[in-house]
């Protein structure tokens, strides 16, 4: 089966949603097949893609034990 | 639904990490945070009837939280801020700021390109400046998908918005964060390859440049020439 093809304009429009695995399984491969054929978008895709790499990087899951008693405490009291 | 108590406590012990790290982000400061996460967690059981499926719990519990954070702010009187989560729309021109259009020089291969240098050498503290700095509507919904991984459906379940809401609002924030990372930037001396031209359109811009009868530009369609 051959992909729906798309120009530099739809693919801008998509490309948040391309880097966020929010795009069907159709519009995947129409976006896949026009960043193998177009090296300004695949540009761009890489650059957001590691822009929000960045950004999960400040993503903080460390808790402090004064935290983790305080709730453990309030879940006892339930 | 009805969840046991000791379900419900191995879903808030198991989140407990990110609703921590999402109320940080959201109130700028450890004590608050703490409080919003015990406030998050108490609310959360006296309203365990409203969980539609255990499936459900992190959308509904993250809910909770960012609804009880807006609900603080109204209560301490915090105008600015509540007027950007009551915010719908900001202007294009930041909503389509893109550093990549700033940066992107075509005719250089794509590993050593400018913009992804710019990219790699992103400071952490730079970054955690910038996203402190976007207005709250921007910010949380930011924080749900790049920090905490949230899909479009459950950022727009959590937030009580349509996904397509999800979707515009999430490319507005993330133009806006770019333009206060280039703002920064330039701060430190950086420019970018034009300085008048912000919002053209990347093709547009390289079909108008000399570097577009070189190899490896594109034509109107974007293809490699």
């Amino acid at each position: 089966m051959t992909e729906k093809e798309i120009d530099c304009e739809q693919a801008l429009t998509q490309i948040f949603e391309y880097v966020d695995h929010e795009l069907a399984d159709n519009g995947r491969a129409a976006m896949e097949h026009h960043l193998h054929t177009c090296q300004s978008c695949f540009s761009r895709m890489e650059f957001e893609r590691r822009l929000k790499e960045k950004v999960g990087a400040l993503r903080e899951e460390k808790v402090s034990s004064k935290v983790t008693g305080r709730i453990k405490g309030l879940l006892d009291s339930f | 639904m009805s969840l046991s108590k000791k379900a419900f406590e191995n879903e808030v012990m198991d989140l407990l990490g990110r609703l921590h790290g999402v109320a940080r982000r959201l109130t700028g400061n450890e004590a608050d945070a703490e409080d919003l996460v015990a406030e998050t967690v108490i609310k959360a059981w006296r309203c365990l009837d409203t969980l539609a499926s255990e499936d459900a719990f992190k959308a509904w519990i993250f809910r909770i939280l960012n609804n009880t954070f807006i609900s603080e702010l109204r209560r301490a009187g915090a105008r600015p801020r509540l007027e950007s989560i009551d915010r719908e729309d900001d202007r294009e021109d930041e909503a389509q700021f893109s550093i990549f259009e700033q940066m992107h020089q075509p005719f250089l291969l794509w590993f050593s390109t400018p913009e992804q240098e710019f990219v790699d050498k992103l400071l952490r503290e730079d970054l955690d400046r910038a996203l402190r700095t976007l207005p709250e509507h921007y910010r949380v919904v930011v924080i749900l998908s790049d920090l905490e991984e949230f899909s479009y459906s459950e950022i727009g379940e959590t937030l009580a918005i349509p996904v397509g809401t999800v979707r515009s609002r999430l490319a507005r924030a993330r133009g806006a964060l770019q333009k206060i990372l280039w703002a920064q930037a330039q701060e430190y001396g950086l420019k970018g390859k034009r300085s008048t031209e912000h919002g053209c359109h990347q093709h547009e811009a390289e079909a108008s440049t000399p570097e577009a009868a070189q190899p490896l530009t594109h034509d109107h369609k974007g293809n490699l020439k």
